[in-house]
């Protein structure tokens, strides 16, 4: 789980995000929308400690990063955040050089310690689960799109993160496999997993998403139960939006 | 329609300029081969001219060449010497004027082939090897040898001493063949001067020189000293071309003539080069008891010996091989640091590691070999000539590694940092695991190019005296004459080191390289989605 107050970015004199509050409940999805440049992405840079924060706090398990803190102790609770939040990135940035296997046991084995043999059999499990059991030995190049986000999947989840961030997960794939991601995000949320997800398709929010978060300007404009943002908005500029929108 | 032909005018237009620049190009050309032609027709009906109204053209290498030629200290675009009076005085009981033509020590015997001038006039020595190639005057000079070590040093007095130490002197010379001859190791240099100065800086333990050198360069100084008596006898000789008799025949009776009328005893008495071995020699010759004609050379029993030359070229070999080796493992680890430097560092080590590349990169190597070698001893720092060429050409090629690696770590997207980070990583781990095991990748082919031309660029050495490949060609083919098949032969020793790196570098860059495309073909499986 993750809670989010007071959230402040800027960039020299212009601000991005405007003061974000916001919680996800363990063990649920939690979708934000917003039109171009309202500040989504910048949201999930923050969240996973890639932009440095200008105000406000984030809280995940028992991380407290917050700003006006010594540049020492930011640094520690960076790192300590990284490890509770994962990141699965639109390009999705799998290490071209190792093999899918490699790719998903380089963190464990090398920043949590886990023995070789250990992490192997977790990623095996985790390849599985992602439909991949039998790429363990391939390359990222020999991947399409859909298998290779499946992989990044696995390779933030190896790292048993508390918050997974997904960026646009649905913009280099087509319609079938679009359905076939949104069951299988499910099936880890019956898991216990905890998820974020930035996306602009409504459909494919409307079916993983158990909240929804309208940001635009940087701040947030609604955030409630999927169903009541997407079906009776309260917001004029979320109406229009989604009017606009699919 | 107007609007239309507008253009089309325009064009043409533009077209009748192009002709007319073309034109204009091609007058300019033709004005040019014309000339060019007009040039060496003069020069070619030139030479014949000259070859009757004779100028007697001389070869010497004038670089550290004191006494016999050299640049005047006191006036520096003079040159002075004792052989130079006596050239001076041979053209003129010839009837020529002396025209000197400034060449290279190594290289004289194929220069006077070539024509580059008439004479070679530069303390030679009689030997087989040249008799085969060029013809001989008569002696004009009796030399003798002679061993200088440190003053301070008492443990050489004659070069039995010298069987383990490392003696100096000038390549393809009496000295050097006695040296080869008596087993001594020795290093060849190319002027008098350095081999003194290497001597005095302990880079070697004693100097073999002719005795007019070592009279003008050693004597004088204080810190060297004689060891032993001067010894051997030889005789220098004016060097000819093959086939150039009635020249000879000039030659010799002008030395006969300088001989005895005494114009040669009072250069050599002004040199301080007159000794008891000068009298021996000229007296028979000034009273006409000895026919000066019969005095014929007598040749150094030195003769080429292929498989020796071979050997030797092999241990050069290694000794390239050595420094190319050495430099790379230098550049490798330089270069990196100074890429790291330039890309992430603070302002003032980006300044540092940018002056650093711009100056390696931008003055010849050939000069920094020399600063390292003969600038450093100012400041106490004299290392043996190996070690400087393989530290300069390190230092040297780190630049150009450095510009290699910052370009390849560059090329990395910085979604692998991202990716990296978001995984818990720290900036060490992920520069070690992940970027830089990408980059080298991306640097393996122009690193393969760099030290492939590092192994060759090792023949600059050869400016100080370093006894690798080109210099071992050099000396072997002056001493032999035999430029065509040992320059085969150095060839394929460089080949044969520089090809089977570029085979193991490709066959490493396509394993890596195609690894995953590799995988595709061998196991591909359609992969369905079963969650």
């Amino acid at each position: 789980m993750i809670r989010v107050s007071g959230l402040r970015k800027r960039f020299g004199k212009s601000e991005i995000l405007k003061g974000i509050s916001f919680e996800v409940p363990p063990q649920t999805v939690l979708g934000v929308m917003g039109p171009s440049g309202s500040g989504k992405s910048t949201l999930l840079r923050c969240l996973n400690g890639l932009e440095t924060i200008s105000g406000g706090t984030i809280e995940c398990d028992n991380v407290r990063l917050e700003a006006n803190i010594s540049h020492a102790d930011y640094r520690r609770r960076v790192k300590d955040l990284r490890l509770k939040v994962g990141t699965v990135f639109q390009g999705f940035h799998l290490f071209p050089h190792l093999s899918v296997l490699a790719n998903i046991i380089e963190a464990p084995t090398h920043v949590l310690r886990t023995p070789k043999k250990k992490a192997e059999t977790e990623a095996l499990e985790l390849l599985e689960s992602v439909g991949l059991a039998g790429a363990a030995k391939r390359f990222p190049g020999s991947l399409s799109g859909g298998e290779q986000q499946r992989v990044a999947i696995a390779r933030a989840l190896a790292m048993h993160p508390a918050l997974l961030l997904l960026d646009e997960p649905t913009s280099a794939l087509d319609p079938r496999r679009i359905h076939s991601l949104r069951t299988l995000l499910r099936t880890f949320v019956e898991r216990g997993h905890t998820m974020l997800i930035i996306s602009h398709s409504m459909g494919f929010l409307g079916g993983v998403a158990d909240n929804i978060l309208f940001m635009e300007g940087g701040s947030v404009v609604e955030h409630g139960p999927t169903d009541q943002v997407l079906n009776s908005p309260r917001d004029a500029r979320t109406k229009d939006f989604l009017e606009q929108a699919d | 329609m107007a609007k239309t032909t507008l253009p089309e005018k325009y064009t043409c237009h533009k077209e009748a300029q192009e002709a007319q620049r073309i034109l204009r190009i091609r007058l300019c050309l033709l004005c040019f081969f014309a000339a060019l032609i007009a040039a060496i027709l003069c020069l070619v009906s030139a030479c014949p001219v000259r070859a009757q109204q004779q100028p007697l053209r001389w070869g010497a290498d004038p670089s550290g060449g004191a006494p016999y030629i050299f640049t005047d200290p006191a006036n520096p675009d003079r040159y002075i010497g004792y052989e130079k009076e006596m050239v001076d005085a041979l053209a003129a009981a010839m009837n020529r004027r002396a025209e000197f033509v400034p060449s290279d020590w190594q290289t004289l015997v194929s220069a006077l082939q070539r024509k580059s001038f008439d004479v070679i006039v530069n303390g030679l020595e009689p030997t087989g090897d040249r008799a085969q190639q060029i013809l001989f005057s008569k002696p004009y000079y009796i030399f003798q040898l002679q061993l200088t070590v440190r003053a301070d040093d008492n443990r050489i007095s004659s070069l039995a001493d010298c069987k383990n130490r490392v003696v100096a002197t000038l390549g393809n010379t009496a000295a050097s063949r006695l040296l080869q001859q008596e087993h001594v190791p020795f290093r060849s240099y190319e002027d008098p001067v350095g081999a003194y100065r290497d001597l005095e800086l302990k880079r070697i333990d004693a100097v073999l020189m002719d005795v007019p050198a070592e009279a003008f360069y050693a004597r004088p100084n204080p810190k060297l000293k004689p060891a032993g008596p001067p010894f051997t006898k030889g005789q220098y000789v004016i060097g000819l071309r093959k086939g150039d008799d009635a020249l000879k025949a000039e030659v010799d009776q002008a030395i006969d003539k300088i001989i005895k009328d005494g114009t040669l005893e009072t250069i050599l008495k002004k040199w301080g080069l007159w000794n008891d071995a000068q009298v021996e020699f000229e007296t028979p010759i000034r009273s006409g008891t000895e026919a000066a004609s019969n005095i014929e050379y007598t040749t150094t029993n030195a003769t080429f010996n292929w498989s020796e030359a071979l050997w030797r070229l092999t241990r050069a070999a290694g000794v390239t091989v050595f420094i190319a080796l050495g430099a790379m493992v230098i550049a490798i680890l330089f270069g990196l640091p100074l890429a790291l430097g330039q890309w992430k560092g603070p302002a003032w080590l980006r300044a540092f590691c940018t002056l650093y590349v711009e100056f390696f990169r931008g003055t010849p190597v050939l000069v920094q070999l020399l600063f390292l070698y003969f600038g450093l001893p100012v400041i106490g720092i004299a290392m043996p000539g190996w070690l400087t060429a393989l530290v300069g050409l390190g230092l040297n090629y780190a630049a150009y590694e450095s510009q290699v690696y910052r370009a390849a770590l560059e090329a990395i997207p910085n979604g692998q940092w991202e990716a990296a980070y978001s995984l818990g990583m720290s900036p060490t781990l992920a520069f070690r695991r992940i970027i830089l095991p990408q980059a080298f990748r991306i640097a393996l082919p122009p690193m393969t190019n760099d030290f492939v031309s590092l192994f060759k660029d090792t023949s600059v050495a050869f400016a100080i005296s370093v006894w690798e490949l080109a210099t071992a060609y050099r000396e072997l083919a002056n001493a032999s004459g035999q430029f065509l098949l040992l320059g085969l032969a150095v060839s394929a020793f460089y080949l044969i080191m520089s090809l089977p790196m570029a085979h193991l570098a490709r066959l490493l860059e396509r394993r890596l390289s195609n690894r995953a495309a590799e995988r595709m073909v061998d196991d591909a499986e359609p992969l369905e989605v079963s969650a």
